[in-house]
């Protein structure tokens, strides 16, 4: 990792740990304020907090993605399954079963990785299109399981509902600043390993697989056994993600891991330049808030709040504006 | 038993018709530059809704039919005119994910012009054999009656006669006519036979344009036997998708079998099971990939990557 403990990282580091208590304290400045009636139409700290804790967790499934992705440079566009393995797994284990969280969150994880791994058996020898839709369709499957077969989940169309909040020794975590950190370390961690697989021999590995599939094999590179280590490492960053969203969203349905949520992590991972970890961030920053900024401006400065419901339209015209001016994105990295 | 398996099979004859037609748009862009064309899906809901929208104005169905077939090949052209033409020496990564991107925005574009409630062609200005019912004596108008008591309407047999004559059209267009031998050529070896004097990007848009229009009808089909939605491009679509692979991508005749073979699949699969309708329609498709690549009718090529 180039990035050393400078004194703008430390304070940036700050800033975001320091997030919940800024915004909570807009929160009583607008109390104030709008006690004497001149309230600037804050739109409430819980409700950017969530905003917050949404965009990480893009984040982090961003992060995961752009290993496949980015890295071994395979279009993955169904990278939704394992967020909804992750989700249901964690969700029945501790609404039916009564699992506590933190043993939830590891099972969701293998779980992820098993169908991750896989996966890989039969799509390890497709590359580019043929890749995409057996991923594709691959997701969708997973999506119809889970809204027929009330044998295997216990849970008619998909539907679970209050999936109780982890805790430890007595305290929940429920609040919304709970989650924003609980989400920011789970977040930290994946971006940590992350920067040491990309900075590793594993790493080197996945970027030769993506250049050229045969020049990498020549060289001595393993490449099923390395593809196969993206898919199952990425798997279980969707997994984590699920396992997160499953608490956080307390009722979980199937719409949550539709098609468009892999098609809106991609436009992530593509906005902010596929193989970059930062990119894939800010991308995830920028689009995983952008839904709910829009929302909020439409409703409030224009007539036509229901603009905001076709945000997908803007993300569309991104991604092909982006491949035709900047198909490196916005963080460009030149290798 | 029998009168149900004939009419489930009639309806998966039809369905097949359909998706055939869809099936030739992907496979005809798929030959010439090897792009999943992601928005062909959105083009045939396109279509479905300027028929609707002609014929709710008061445009009689035999004018918004071509009308329609000739507003979305424009479409088609025009995608490929600002998004396609400019990638075509870009990675292919990159042609994908435009493709994706033109499907989001044009599917919620539909969405904002025409909100998501889900449309039907209004039945009185329709043409009268449409409309086919069985009267309370058991008399049957405007179908076929069939053995066992169901019925074949004249709607289905018209969708699969046009779906037929349509086919053969776009045969005799590509076997007999100029531009059908430059798409062959362009299909085969594109540099080569732009070295020959064919306009490739011409070709290219003759391509997109006739995919579109047949998108089109089928569209129209669809929202004369179910609903007019702004998603529904994006499920027959992909079953569509699957029919074209399943032929082997880039051949026409394999597109049409694909399609019969998906729809009579999908609509059996209905019976076994109704949640996973679509899905059985992926599951073809995941086992082809993965068994045999090339498809049914496909030259085995080494690798598309």
């Amino acid at each position: 990792m180039r990035d050393k403990l400078t004194p703008r990282n430390i304070i940036l580091c700050l800033c975001v740990c320091s997030l919940p208590l800024l915004i909570y304290g807009i929160d009583g400045i607008e109390k104030f304020l709008s006690s004497y009636r001149i309230g600037f139409g804050w739109p409430g700290g819980d409700y950017v907090i969530r905003i917050l804790v949404r965009a990480c967790l893009y984040m982090l499934l961003a992060v995961g993605l752009n290993i496949v992705c980015g890295f071994t440079g395979l279009l993955d566009l169904g990278y939704v399954a394992f967020y909804l393995i992750g989700g249901y797994t964690a969700g029945i284990l501790m609404q039916r079963l009564g699992v506590p969280y933190w043993f939830a969150l590891p099972i969701a994880m293998a779980h992820g990785t098993i169908w991750g791994l896989l996966r890989g058996i039969p799509t390890l020898r497709l590359t580019g299109d043929y890749f995409a839709i057996v991923t594709f369709g691959f997701a969708e499957l997973f999506f119809r399981i889970i809204r027929n077969e009330q044998w295997l989940t216990g849970i008619p169309n998909g539907q679970l509902r209050g999936i109780p909040a982890p805790s430890i020794f007595g305290i929940t975590f429920d609040q919304n600043w709970h989650n924003y950190y609980h989400i920011l370390i789970l977040l930290i961690l994946v971006v940590f390993l992350n920067y040491r697989l990309q900075n590793s021999r594993v790493g080197r590995a996945w970027v030769a697989i993506r250049e050229d599939e045969q020049a990498a094999e020549s060289m001595g590179i393993n490449v099923g056994r390395y593809k196969s280590l993206a898919f199952a490492v990425s798997a279980a960053i969707g997994a984590i993600g699920g396992a997160f969203i499953a608490q956080f969203q307390v009722n979980i349905s199937a719409p949550f891991f539709e098609f468009w949520e892999s098609i809106l992590i991609l436009c992530m991972v593509v906005l902010g330049g596929m193989g970059s970890i930062r990119g894939a961030m800010l991308g995830a920053a920028i689009l995983g808030s952008l839904g709910e900024i829009l929302r909020e401006v439409l409703t409030r400065f224009t007539d036509f709040p229901e603009l905001a419901g076709s945000r997908y339209l803007i993300f569309g015209i991104i991604l092909i504006l982006l491949m035709r001016f900047r198909p490196g994105g916005l963080i460009y990295k030149k290798t | 038993m029998w009168a149900q398996i004939l009419e489930q099979l009639i309806n998966g004859l039809v369905l097949g018709g359909i998706y055939a037609l869809i099936a030739v748009g992907y496979t005809m862009v798929y030959g010439i530059i090897q792009l999943i064309n992601f928005a062909h899906g959105e083009i045939y809901m396109f279509g479905a809704y300027i028929a609707l929208m002609l014929i709710t104005v008061g445009t009689p169905f035999w004018i918004a039919l071509p009308l329609s077939m000739l507003l979305c090949a424009i479409l088609g052209m025009f995608i490929d005119f600002i998004a396609y033409k400019p990638l075509r020496n870009a990675p292919r990564l990159s042609a994908l994910i435009t493709a994706i991107g033109i499907s989001l925005a044009l599917q919620n574009l539909a969405r904002m012009i025409w909100s998501a409630r889900p449309r039907q062609f209004p039945s009185e200005v329709l043409p009268s054999f449409f409309l086919s019912e069985v009267t309370d004596t058991g008399k049957v108008i405007n179908a076929v009656p069939l053995p066992g008591g169901g019925i074949l309407p004249f709607r289905d047999v018209f969708i699969f006669l046009l779906a037929v004559v349509l086919m053969i059209v776009l045969n005799m267009l590509i076997y007999l006519t100029k531009i059908g031998k430059a798409m062959r050529a362009c299909a085969q070896n594109q540099v080569a036979s732009n070295l020959m004097g064919i306009k490739t990007n011409q070709v290219i848009a003759a391509t997109f344009a006739i995919g579109s229009a047949l998108g089109a009808v089928a569209g129209i089909m669809v929202g004369l036997s179910e609903v007019v939605t702004p998603t529904m491009g994006y499920y027959k679509g992909v079953a569509a998708f699957a029919a074209a692979v399943l032929g082997g991508i880039g051949s026409i005749s394999g597109a049409i079998i694909g399609g019969i073979v998906i729809g009579i699949a999908e609509v059996f699969g209905a019976d076994i099971h109704s949640g996973y309708r679509i899905a059985f329609a992926y599951i073809i498709m995941i086992l082809v990939i993965l068994i045999r690549p090339s498809g049914i009718f496909g030259k085995a090529t080494s690798k598309r990557a």
